[in-house]
Order: C-alpha cells, then structure tokens, then sequence
C-alpha cells in the first residue's frame, strides 16, 4: 500500500473518533458543535505528555483520555438542564473558548537543547514520540485500528446493552426517560465524559501522527463536520459516523479528480441525501432491518 | 354536505383511522362521540388537511378534498376550532380575529364588530394578548377566529375541554345559537351528556372506526354515554 | 472617560452591524425554529456576486448594493428549498446539518469564483471621518447605525400593521394553529427566508463597504455574530436580537480596548456560556429543541 493511501487511511481512523464522540452524544439527545474541543485536548495533552514530560505514547493517551473526560464534564455540568440549540450553543461557546485558550497558551521546557512545547498560536512542534520509536505509517495506521476496532466492539456491546438502550430513551424523550426511573443526570454526565475521553483519545493519536498541531486544527468546523459525519453515516449504529467520515475523506480526498469541486459535490450531496433519509444512511430502521433474524 | 368514505389516516405503522365513514348534512349539528384515543381528533385534523389520510375521501359539497393542504381547506370553507383552543398566546385578542380572516380579500371589519356583538367578552379584551385570557374566553376566541373566514362548515375539537360547568353551558349556549344561524356544525366532545342535547345527529367511533350512527333517541342515553368513556368492549 | 465613550461609540456601530445580522438569523429561527448555518455564506455570496461585477464592469454603488441584497436572496432562497422545506414536519437537526452542507457548498463555490484570499470593496462615502470634539465617528457607522434603526422599524410596520406580519407572528406563535386559519405555510416560510436574507444582505453590505474588503471568512464570522447575538438576547425574539447586537457590539468594543482582540472574543463567548448555565427568566431555554 502506498505512503498516500495508508496517510488517508489513518486521516479516517483519526476522524472517525471525534465523529465517533459527536454521535455518542446524538443517541443521548445531545446536538454538540463542541467536540472539537476535547479532540484538542486529548492532542495538547498527549503531545506534552510524551515531547515534554518524557512519558510513552500509551501512558500519554490515557492521560489525554482522562484530561478530556474531565474536561468534557467540566463542560456538561452546568450545561445539564440545557435542550436542543441551547445545549448546542453552550458547546460551542465552550469550544471556541477552549480553541482561544489553546491560542493564548504558551508552556516550553528545554529538551536536548531545544525549547520544545506549545507556543500560542505557533502551535506545538516536535511531537516525534511515534517517529523516534521507529514507528513506521503502516504501524501507525494499524494501531488507529486496533484502537478504533476495540471501540466499535465497545459500541457494538454497549448498543446491545440496558445502558444503549437507556441512553437512546433518553435520546428520545428525557422527561419519559426520567419518569420511568432512569437517572438522566448520570447519564448525561456519563456520555460527556465517555464522549469527551474518546475524542481526546482520537486527538491524541492525530497529535502524534502530525507532529505539529495548532489551534486552528481545532476550529468550528471540525466539531461541525464531525456531527455532520455522525449524522450523514446514519444514526442507527457506531458503523454510521465512520461511514460518513470514510465518504468524505475517502471518496472524495482520494479521487483527485474532484479535488478543486469537492464541497460543492459533497455539500449537495449530503443536503440532497438528507431530504430522503434524515437519520442518514444506516438509520435506526436499516439497521433493525439488517440485524432481524 | 360532508361525506367521509372509507379513510384510514395512520402514523407510521400505526392506523389511528381504520376506514372511517360518515356523512354530516347541511344545516345540521352533528356529534362525533367516542373514547379517548378513537381517532376523533385524528379524523377532524384529516379532514382539515393536516393530515393526509392513506387511503379513502373526504368530499365537501362534491368535491375531493382529502389530502388538500389545511389552507386550501378553509378557502373550500371548512374551519376547524382544534382541540385545546390553539389561541396565538402572543398575538391580542384583535389580531388573532384577523388571523383567522386571513385568506378574507374583502373588508372584514363588519365581521369583527359581529363576534364581539355576538361575544362581549372578547371586546372587552380586544387589546389583550389571548394567552392572558381565562380557558372560557379562549374558546370564544377559537370559535370566533374559525368564524372570521365565514365557514360553510364549522368543526370543533372537544370545546368544553377543561372549562368549568358553567362556561361549558355557555358554550353551548352558543353552539345552539350558531346552528340557528344557519352554520352547519360538526362536533367532536367528550361531554356526551351536553353534546347530546344539542345534537340532531350523532356517531360513535370507537378504535379507528364507526360503530354506531343515529339520533340522540335512538340509544338509550346512559347505553351511549357508557361507550362514549368506555367503549362497547367495556 | 474619553476612551470608554469612544469605545462606546465604536461599540454602538459595531453594535447595529451584529443587530441587523441578529435580526435576520432570528426571523428564520424564530419562524422556523431552526438554525440556519448557511446564513453569513449566503450573505457572502451576495458580496461575492458584487465583487464579481465590479472587477468586470465600472458599476456605482447603488448597483452594487442591489447585486449584495439579490445575490443573498437568491442564495437564502436556495438554502431554504434543499434544506429547510424538506424537513418542515420532520427533523431539525437534518435540517441544520443540511444547512452546514450547503454553507461548504456556498464557500467552496464562490472561492472558485473568486480565488484570491482578499477582495477590495469600493468605499461606501468619500469624506473623512467626523469629529465630535474629542470623540470621532467615520461616517459609515452613521449609516449603519441609521439603517438598524431604520430596518428595525420597517420590521415593526411589517409585522404589527400588514396581513403578511400576522401571519408571521401567527406561525411563530403556533404553526398547526396558523395553518388552521388559512395561512400558507410553505409560502410564508419562503418569503419570511427571502426577507431574513435580505436584512442579511443589507447588513453584509455596509459591512464590507465599510472596512473596503470582502473576504471568504465572511461566511462563517456573520453566522456566529448573527448566531451569537440572538443567543445573547434571547432566542427567537426579534427585540431581544438587536439588544443582543447591541450588547455584543458593546462588550467589544471594550474588551478589545481593555484585554484585546483573542480575550475579546474569549469574553463574549464566556458571557454566552455563563447566561445559558444561569437561565435568567429572558432566556426561555424550554422552546428551542
């Protein structure tokens, strides 16, 4: 497989852990313009954990898990009693501020002579964890895999389980939800946390990828984007936002041919699939379809 | 003046209506009486066009109006006063009147000094935001906005819904002086005992169909009322 | 003192440029009940189409002006039938996804047009900047100013003395209700999103004719201010979006002046953030899903 292909390849695997953490929040009810946030974090977190603090990468992710469930929670708490574009609005304030901080943020040690760290809106450079373990791109690409493939399985499990179907009772209808004796607080702030620990943990593989990231990587549009990969994929199961991702990057970035057209053709698309399947591709009803016996 | 044939309205998969029918004539008040969760308001929303029905008719004066949108309804002639008033909260008392003269191109202004000649209440609150007004004064508000566009045939969800006794009468009161007017009235209500003295015509409907259809004599009252609440299963 | 009323000042121009873009992202939410994302990106393709036909041909402004305002119907128009008419009865957060596709499409589109990253833009009036005493208003933020207020009050008459404003309120009250009355949805939709484009437009134009520039950040920087300042005022009412215009502009104005331009944005996002985690009694939060 060619540098180019694997490069692609691993692009979707890393997008589809923050489309991944937009969807999680959609079944609970939660329309988030903010996971870009926490993706940030996990890459902030990470990229200082391992280029700055010495630490190894699998250390480093957890770390950058941890920092974004927190961060996540910090967000949904005062944010519990907030429904529709309200909720939305919230995180995406909370997610600019964050992408204002990461700008303002400037922490440099010296590492072999050299002023390493994140330097405000420069961004964060040297981030060669992956590269200075002699960790080559197909390596790379097949840990996002794994990684990724242990998550679906976590989905898959989990959609099965009383906990999916309480988090889509609440999806559906929070007061019903709560009336029925479900506790929609802790769940809420259990799909936060979850949420945000999954897309930082998304960051902090992109961080090490990349070897650069700066806070622009972590704007608007990729918390738009994510929820839009969540939303085209279809609602009805974790395959969907990673097929939303794998048609926008994939199809379109790997056919040059409509390289300079690409949103014009994706964005007509995509309004066009919506009017016909709102719930996307692999909707609630597809996949009941599929997965009857 | 109103024949339903056969329709079936469904929500998804499931058939709130499962082939309706029945016949309303001109000049008369007639009753839809049934338990909750029959389909009544289904079938008034259906035949005021907000909802589609599947399959079936709704012909008004001969004509096909089944699946028309709810605007092209009232422009045929048909006003609904839905379930629960569904008064403009923000809008005042006035502007709520010409709301309901809006597909009106001649002067309405006669009209607005008749609904609160025939409703004094509702002068008096002329400038009043309606969502301040009490449930009683609601419905007059409702009935007198469906009335603005001049309806050959007047539908009404449930009116006596949640107001005291008292207003109820009054309601009715005005019903009964609607129909002398001249406006063919067809009404939904859970209150069987007042429906029945004002109609002339009643139909039962109980799950998503039409059980029984006659006049108030023709059924022993408390046989009625019993499935009006409970259905004949009960 | 003289610095906080000239930030004052500048504050309040800043002010009517965010009240008119709130006005039009509010009529759409607040008849609609959605967000509609493709907001600014209409409004800039209003501004691209005016570029593109001042580098062609010598056009005075008037005519540009007209090209801004047509260019951002005919955008919004486009935008309402492939992403919100379909949808109507159906889901909201199709709708917005939809709306957040087509503001890609609408980038992308007229950076093929356009393809350079800055654009210059005729001025709007050729005189200087007046100077009262101490203090100095360029003669633009006038206009701005003078056309919120003018908008605004267009806006009233529309919708508290002609049979088209009843029907908008009518919808915003309760829709089911508003078709039972005779009203034509679909149509009002239309020309209540032909209308919130064409404030939108208005307000792009003084915008870019202001600071002579057009760039393609135009899109998504009016979709957050318009978005930003309704939230701040409280969603869905047309009054509350030019005092959260107003506001918005205001808190600018000073936080850049005290904390500059990053804490100054920072500010106005942890003010949004604070109201919606406190709910004052204005904020309504229970009718926006």
């Amino acid at each position: 497989m060619d540098e180019y292909a694997i490069g692609v390849l691993t692009n979707i695997g890393l997008f589809s852990f923050v489309a991944l953490s937009a969807y999680l929040l959609l079944i609970a009810g939660e329309l988030s313009f903010g996971q870009q946030a926490f993706f940030g974090v996990g890459a902030y977190a990470a990229g200082i954990g391992t280029a700055m603090l010495g630490w190894p990468l699998p250390f480093a992710a957890l770390a950058a898990m941890a920092a974004g469930a927190l961060a996540a929670v910090l967000v949904a708490l005062p944010t519990l009693r907030l429904r529709g574009l309200y909720f939305a609005m919230a995180t995406l304030a909370a997610a600019e501020m964050a992408r204002i901080l990461f700008e303002l943020f400037r922490w440099q040690v010296e590492v072999d002579g050299e002023p390493v760290g994140p330097d405000g809106s420069q961004g964060f450079r040297g981030i060669r964890w992956v590269f200075e373990q002699g960790v080559e791109p197909a390596d790379f690409l097949a840990i996002v895999g794994l990684l990724l493939a242990l998550v679906l399985a976590g989905f898959l499990l989990m959609e099965r389980s009383r906990l999916g179907a309480a988090l889509r009772a609440v999806g559906q209808d929070p007061d019903l939800a709560g009336a029925l004796g479900l506790d929609v607080v802790r769940l809420k702030i259990a799909v936060a946390a979850g949420a945000g620990a999954l897309a930082a943990l998304g960051g902090a593989l992109f961080a090490h990828h990349n070897t650069y990231i700066e806070p622009r990587n972590f704007d608007i549009m990729l918390g738009v984007h994510s929820l839009a990969y969540a939303l085209i994929g279809g609602l009805g199961t974790a395959f969907g936002p990673l097929l939303g991702v794998l048609i926008d990057i994939g199809v379109l970035e790997a056919s040059r041919v409509l390289h300079g057209y690409r949103m014009i053709v994706f964005g007509g698309l995509v309004a066009l699939l919506l009017v016909f399947r709102p719930r996307g591709i692999l909707d609630e009803r597809l996949v009941h379809r599929l997965t009857r016996r | 003046m109103l024949v339903v044939n056969d329709l079936v309205t469904s929500y998804g998969k499931i058939e709130a209506l499962k082939g309706v029918s029945l016949e309303v004539n001109e000049g008369s008040i007639t009753c839809l009486l049934g338990p909750n969760g029959a389909g009544k308001t289904t079938l008034m929303m259906t035949i005021a066009g907000v909802l589609k029905p599947r399959r079936g008719s709704v012909r008004f004066n001969g004509e096909e109006i089944g699946g028309l949108r709810p605007d092209r309804v009232v422009g045929r002639g048909i006003a609904l006063v839905p379930e629960n008033r569904l008064v403009f909260p923000s809008m005042t008392v006035l502007d709520n009147l010409h709301a309901g003269a809006y597909q009106r191109s001649d002067s309405f202004e006669a009209d607005v000094e008749r609904m609160f000649t025939r409703f004094p209440r509702l002068r008096e609150r002329a400038a009043q935001q309606a969502g301040t007004l009490s449930g009683g004064e609601q419905q007059m508000l409702a009935v007198a906005r469906a009335l603005m566009s001049r309806p050959k045939l007047l539908l009404m969800d449930e009116p006596s819904l949640g107001l005291a006794p008292l207003v109820v009468e009054e309601i009715f009161d005005i019903i009964a002086q609607l129909h002398r007017d001249g406006t063919t009235i067809f009404l939904v209500e859970q209150n069987a005992h007042m429906a029945l003295r004002v109609a002339k015509h009643f139909f039962l409907m109980e799950q998503g169909k039409v059980t029984f259809s006659g006049d108030p004599g023709s059924l022993a009252e408390d046989e009625v009322i019993r499935r009006a609440y409970l259905g004949s299963k009960a | 003192m003289i610095d906080f009323l000239q930030n004052t000042l500048d504050g309040l121009a800043l002010g009517s440029s965010y009240a008119l873009l709130a006005v039009g992202f509010t009529l759409i939410f607040g008849v609609l009940r959605r967000a509609n994302l493709s907001f600014g990106p209409a409004i800039m393709v209003g501004c691209y189409a005016a570029v593109w036909l001042s580098l062609r041909h010598a056009v005075a402004m008037p005519a540009l002006f007209a090209a801004v305002v047509l260019g951002s119907v005919a955008a919004g128009l486009y935008v309402e039938r492939l992403s919100f008419a379909p949808h109507r009865k159906g889901s909201a957060i199709a709708a917005m996804v939809a709306s957040f596709a087509l503001w890609m499409q609408l980038e992308e589109l007229a950076t093929l047009l356009l393809p350079q990253h800055i654009y210059p833009f005729p001025p709007l009036l050729d005189a200087g900047p007046l100077a009262f005493g101490p203090l100095v208003l360029r003669k633009e933020a006038i206009l701005l100013m003078a056309t919120a207020v003018a908008v605004c009050a267009g806006l009233r008459f529309l919708l508290y003395r002609t049979r088209f404003g009843v029907a908008v309120r009518a919808l915003i009250d309760d829709p089911t209700a508003a078709e039972l009355t005779g009203i034509n949805v679909s149509r009002v939709f239309l020309l209540v999103f032909a209308l919130a484009s064409a404030i939108g437009g208005v307000a792009g134009f003084l915008i870019v004719a202001t600071h002579e520039q057009v760039t393609p950040m135009l899109g998504m920087w009016s979709t957050l201010k318009g978005l930003l300042a309704m939230m701040l005022g409280g969603l869905g009412s047309l009054p509350g979006a030019v005092v959260g215009g107003v506001v918005l502009g205001l808190l600018e104005a000073h936080s850049q002046w005290y904390l500059g331009p990053q804490l100054r944005d920072l500010v106005a996002y942890l003010l949004l953030f604070v109201l919606l985690a406190l709910r004052p009694p204005w904020m309504n939060t229970q009718s926006a899903s």
